[in-house]
């Protein structure tokens, strides 16, 4: 390990540390502006100038481009070597402007803290300074490039990281240029990120322009919940109004980067459509006489005729309150999920995660290969696709199974299986990368498991385009299996785990990554265990074994896939409770709306889905923004003892209230009730103690590792309906990046980068249906339609549909279940 | 009058064809070479030779050839630098045009040396006559077998492509070169990894100036001291071509052993200063080295000397001043080319030759101000701490101005006017 000499303190740091980084650990901090720890070093500012004085590098020399070798002495402080990071500054000054007054970057700008903190406080250069045009690069990012100082960290982030190429460097010399090639809207779906990573105001946060200084904001600690990833953020916020989201460095889960629907996500928190008042039959009324309304009117009803339903998306402590409902009251439910398909498969993959088998997203990053199957990462969980890239940018080779036509920003393999056949497939392609003495001398389990996955197709998929990805899996020592659970069989999910298994019984550091439906999918799938889903619950509310249905952070009118079923359904009951922070359909049909806190204001657990058990601390009181409550943002000049509009409560507290509504003289409840019937239901809480105990970075959830469950996936292909195939195409609903995520939806910012919606179809099919690409279509259900655009592609799967669930299509009229639509169903649009 | 050998087929008003470029004994050693050299030899050959690189750094061309590892990957690439840019010089353009079958041959043996399988010539946009000429010779060289599969019956099979560059100077560097050629931004990267170790698409490359693959066929042909015995000074070797403008009467390109004075150079060749000129200063290699002044008229034009006096014999352009120009002006002019041409990678040579230009452009608009001559001398030290070579050959003629004439400098500012005009 080199040891090495650092102003005069010795440190000895691993091989392949740059002195900057040597330095940092000293507590040293060189000025920078290129180098980033997630880029890399390129010695293009020159700012980081050190002096070596003795050891293999002598003179002035970039800290950031040498690594710390033995016997080095460097000096931070020499002479020479602030002289020349002073030079630096100034040279990078005689073009910025000065305009900090006005740059939204001022008071966290890191040129501003290094030209103040290097002493360069005097103008010499008498010339003029350079200008350039600005671009309109969208909805999200300002560009301002006259502030420009040139760390190329906006281009090697955009094209080498992300691996987007409409952002990029032009022009020369002193005209160099970061920008488009045409103005327009980034493509790339983590743009956002320039903000953070620009070290002065060229890339700026758009919605949240000229809004506010740092010090302005309260700014918290947050996670993102617009995917099953948590990614961590800071949240930003001002006049009651979450205003930004950064990201927020964690080494395991997202790094220093987040996703543009991630980061944009959270407008739902201060959005104008958010209901601030509870209701009572349309009436607003009070918090108070709302509740009293609730409990009374619950009281009517039997136990047995009311029903209480979360979401994925409600805090584990909503979801543990509904749960604790149902047993002391003797409710139904809890319902969380939409169908009982995704209910299998999530429980399934929360049952499979076992701990020898989950592996964090940074650990994605650092596989040799990659096999993703039902999965469309950038779709389902942007940051998954970036932490893929950069395990393909060291080397690791990536396939993928899936029926839909999957883009990524990087080189992938892809077969469009047809999802029935996504699990024969991935066993195929395992056996084909493994001889069968391996398998035979593995323990009798894993032999099993290699002689029970079908062979047949193994012949199929063996061909030219498939043999290296083979050998690369036959080569890798830490393969990962990346597994949906959206769009797949229910079998799926075990398979992967079997796989993953077996991989790791053939002597490889295999890891398991699940992607689930929603932020805290994870969470559902531990407390639904037995319960129902929604699909079975329209059901009861159909024949009358359901009466009055209590709803918490949850809107059935966005995830179920049958509208106008489901209006029926809801109006028929006798009683709708709708607990929500947001502005729901659900929420407007309610009989009795209470709101409830958002992420922001109360603070909650989410479990992602690698069983990280995160928790988002409360940010801030809440109530209306001034912006809506006072004239423009103006702070009141009326002053109440109360904030407007902050009567709400967290949902599970309103749950909590209605648990001990009736027994007599008790206490209200509070966060460590919620924690007691947590451990009650999950014992493996028992050892967090309390809401206040997780650690900032999360804590794996780690169930027990239940060997009877290893290999006991079955292999057998379903039998196929050859009639059914050919008189009908299966059409699957899926996620986009933007504007199929409810609370992301919400986000305006974001609209303007949705897609256009559309449904795929193989050229084969369209084909024969003698439809085009770009036709507008109409499909025909019973009485419904829905007209759509067509997209015509050949890298999916033949005989199917795939339509977004998207907020611009009325797409909730399929029902739930397989949906087959007949080929004469489908006609060209008048 | 000295041996010509790069030049012994120059003609006034036409390339020489390849058969003139045979009987004068062309395409012997590529013949000699694929029977009886192994890829060792050859890169001894060039090494006995003290051959060093003509582009303007000087590098020994053998020591290049034998960094090409045995085990090294394939395919591997040799790339002829043509990219001429460099202000004064333009003896590539007339080697190209005299005999191209020369660089061809010397291509393909230094090729067959580091077992390349392709070739490039790399050459500068504004050179479209000669791209032109060496695509035609190339695909004459190939009809007679001295391309394309098993070169002359041999083992050994090269392809040479012509790539003209995008059109800045900066292409010109080794390894910005490469990037350039792999479509990328033509910025230059810092080695390790060195070319010849991960050059294009990662794989071993050997890069080389025209004049320098010229000299490969002649060493082969007649050993490594004939080429020594070229040069007139004991370390020297071979001859160089000079490219020689400004103030003398007949500007050209001479070819003369390296290590010739510069005053035999003026008198004998160029015909003299210019009538009514005196001479003032001159920059040995091109616009990136030092002005020296009149107390080196009589220097002996060679690597180790020039580096002596404080400069370099770069790309052996030599520009002749005279009393009645302004050095201040002529820095200037020289700044503005380099400020336009650096690629805008690191801060010093981006931010810095502007700012300096700035301060020569008041200095010699009568703006200038005493101060402004310690922070020329600042910026000047520090821009050799930029990324590459770049900035450090730009600023060299600033550099000369500072410690030769620095009284010319201070005169302006004294004057507030240019003493010239």
């Amino acid at each position: 390990m080199p040891k090495l000499v650092i102003d005069d303190t010795e440190i000895e740091v691993e091989p392949g540390i740059k002195v900057i980084e040597a330095a940092a650990r000293l507590g040293i901090i060189i000025p920078r502006f290129c180098y980033h720890p997630a880029l890399g070093s390129v010695g293009a500012c020159r700012v980081c100038a050190v002096m070596f004085l003795e050891g293999p590098f002598k003179g002035v020399q970039m800290s950031c481009m040498i690594e710390a070798q033995d016997g080095m002495i460097v000096s931070t402080t020499d002479k020479e070597a602030v002289d020349f990071r002073k030079h630096v500054i100034e040279w990078l000054m005689i073009n910025h402007p000065h305009d900090c007054p006005v740059c939204d970057e001022g008071g966290h700008c890191l040129l501003q803290d290094t030209t103040i903190s290097g002493g360069h406080g005097n103008r010499r250069y008498l010339g003029n300074k350079r200008t350039y045009p600005d671009q309109n690069l969208g909805p999200l990012i300002q560009h301002e490039m006259n502030r420009c100082i040139h760390c190329y960290r906006c281009s090697r982030f955009y094209q080498e990281f992300t691996g987007y190429h409409d952002l990029g460097v032009l022009g020369i010399g002193n005209h160099t240029y970061y920008g488009r090639f045409n103005e327009g809207t980034l493509e790339s779906p983590f743009t956002g990120n320039l903000s953070d990573l620009c070290p002065t105001g060229v890339y700026t946060d758009k919605p949240s322009r000229y809004f506010g200084r740092r010090w302005d904001y309260q700014r918290s600690a947050s996670i993102c919940i617009n995917c099953s990833l948590g990614c961590h953020t800071t949240v930003s916020i001002r006049y009651r109004q979450v205003k930004r989201q950064e990201a927020r460095f964690n080494e395991a889960v997202n790094g220093y980067f987040i996703c543009d629907r991630g980061r944009y996500g959270f407008f739902y928190a201060s959005h104008q459509s958010r209901p601030r008042q509870a209701r009572l039959n349309g009436e607003e009324v009070s918090f108070a006489q709302a509740m009293d309304a609730a409990e009374r009117r619950l009281g009517e009803f039997d136990p047995s005729v009311i029903a209480v339903a979360g979401s994925l998306r409600s805090t584990l402590e909503t979801q543990a309150a509904l749960k604790h409902l149902c047993q002391v009251k003797g409710w139904k439910g809890p319902v969380l999920f939409a169908e009982p398909k995704t209910q299998h498969s999530v429980q399934t993959a929360v049952k499979r995660l076992e701990p020898h088998l989950a592996i964090s997203l940074k650990e994605v990053e650092e596989s040799d290969f990659i096999i993703v199957v039902g999965a469309d990462p950038l779709n389902e969980a942007p940051m998954l696709a970036m932490a893929m890239r950069q395990a393909q940018r060291k080397g690791a080779r990536i396939v993928l199974l899936d029926p839909r036509p999957i883009s990524l920003p990087f080189d992938f393999l892809h077969l469009p299986v047809p999802p029935d056949k996504l699990g024969v497939y991935l066993g195929s392609f395992i056996k084909s990368a493994v001889d069968p003495e391996t398998a035979n001398d593995l323990e009798k389990k894993a032999a099993e498991f290699y002689h029970n996955v079908p062979a047949d197709i193994v012949t199929d998929i063996r061909s030219e385009l498939v043999s290296p990805a083979i050998h690369g899996l036959r080569s890798s020592r830490r393969p990962v299996v990346v597994c949906g659970t959206d769009i797949v069989p229910t079998p799926l999910p075990a398979q992967a785990a079997d796989v993953a298994l077996f991989l790791q019984a053939v002597g490889k550091k295999a890891g398991l990554f699940y992607v689930l439906p929603g932020a805290n999918a994870f969470g559902a799938g531990l407390l639904s265990t037995g319960g129902q889903s929604f699909t079975e619950l329209i059901e009861d509310i159909e024949n009358g074994t359901v009466k009055a249905l209590i709803v918490a952070e949850s809107d059935p009118f966005w995830y179920f896939p049958d509208r106008y079923r489901l209006a029926r359904a809801i109006d028929s009951l006798d009683l709708l409770l709708v607990v929500d922070y947001i502005g729901s359909e659900a929420a407007r049909r309610a009989h009795i709306f209470v709101p409830a806190s958002s992420l922001y204001e109360a603070g909650g657990i989410f479990i992602n889905q690698e069983g990280r058990v995160q928790a988002g601390p409360q940010a801030f009181l809440g109530g209306i923004p001034i912006s809506e409550t006072g004239a423009g943002d103006h702070p009141p000049r009326q002053y109440g003892a109360r904030i407007p509009g902050s009567e709400d409560l967290p949902a599970w507290s309103v749950l909590a209230d209605l648990a001990v509504a009736d027994s007599q003289g008790s206490q209200p409840l509070g966060r460590t009730d919620i924690w007691k019937w947590l451990v009650a239901f999950l014992p493996e809480f028992e050892n967090l103690n309390s809401f206040q105990q997780i650690p900032e970075e999360g804590v794996r959830f780690n169930l027990r590792t239940n060997t009877s469950q290893h290999f006991a996936a079955k292999w057998s292909s379903q039998a196929e309906n050859k009639i059914e195939r050919e008189n009908n195409l299966e059409l699957i609903l899926v996620e986009w990046t933007f504007g199929t995520e409810e609370l992301s939806a919400l986000s305006s910012c974001l609209h303007e980068l949705e897609w256009e919606p559309c449904m795929y179809m193989h050229r084969r099919d369209a084909g024969d249906l003698n439809l085009r690409d770009g036709d507008r279509v109409a499909i025909h259900i019973d009485n419904l339609s829905l007209e759509i655009h067509l997209q015509v592609v050949e890298n999916m799967a033949p005989g199917l549909l795939i339509v977004p669930r998207h907020r611009q299509l009325n797409w909730q009229v399929f029902g739930p279940g397989k949906i087959l639509i007949g080929r004469n169903w489908i006609q060209k649009a008048t | 009058m000295y041996p010509q050998v790069l030049f012994q087929n120059r003609k006034p008003d036409r390339i020489a064809t390849l058969d003139e470029y045979r009987q004068s004994g062309g395409y012997r050693a590529l013949t000699d070479v694929l029977k009886n050299y192994s890829n060792k030899d050859v890169q001894q050959a060039v090494m006995d030779s003290n051959l060093l690189g003509r582009g303007g750094a000087a590098f020994p061309t053998g020591m290049k050839l034998m960094s090409v590892a045995d085990d090294a990957s394939f395919p591997r690439y040799i790339v002829c630098n043509a990219d001429e840019m460099e202000p004064g010089t333009f003896k590539d353009r007339v080697l190209i045009h005299a005999d191209p079958h020369m660089l061809i041959e010397g291509i393909i043996i230094a090729g067959f040396a580091s077992l390349a399988e392709k070739g490039i010539i790399f050459i500068r946009p504004e050179y479209e006559n000669a791209a032109g000429i060496l695509e035609r010779e190339i695909e004459i060289a190939r009809k007679e077998g001295y391309l394309g599969e098993n070169i002359l019956g041999s083992e050994y099979s090269l392809e040479i492509v012509v790539h003209r560059s995008a059109g800045r100077y900066i292409c010109g560097e080794v390894t910005a070169l490469m990037n350039a050629l792999m479509g990328k931004r033509p910025n230059p990267m810092k080695p390790p990894p060195y070319p010849t170790e991960k050059g294009l698409w990662n794989r071993p490359t050997v890069l080389s100036n025209v004049e320098t693959f010229a000299c490969i066929p002649h060493i082969i042909r007649n050993g490594g001291q004939w080429f020594k015995d070229l040069a007139k000074t004991e370390k020297g070797a071979g001859t160089k071509i000079f490219c020689i403008s400004g103030k003398v009467q007949h500007p050209g390109c001479y070819e003369l052993p390296l290590g010739i004075r510069l005053s035999e150079i003026i008198e004998k060749y160029a015909g003299g200063m210019l009538d009514g000129s005196e001479f003032k200063a001159f920059l040995p290699g091109g616009a990136s080295t030092q002005f020296l002044p009149n107390q080196f008229y009589d220097i002996e034009m060679d690597f180790d000397s020039l580096r002596q006096a404080g400069s370099r014999l770069g790309t052996g352009a030599i520009m002749i001043f005279d009393h009645k120009t302004c050095l201040v002006g002529a820095t200037l002019n020289l700044i503005e080319f380099f400020a336009r041409e650096s690629c805008g990678w690191c801060t010093p040579c981006r931010e810095g030759l502007p700012y300096i230009r700035d301060l020569l452009h008041r200095i010699e608009s009568g703006e200038g101000k005493r101060e402004f001559i310690p922070m020329l001398e600042r910026m000047s030290k520090h821009l050799w701490s930029a990324y590459c070579a770049f900035a450090p050959g730009a600023i060299s003629p600033v550099e000369g101005l500072l410690n030769h004439f620095k009284d010319e400098v201070e005169e302006h500012i004294r004057l507030n006017t240019c003493p010239f005009k």
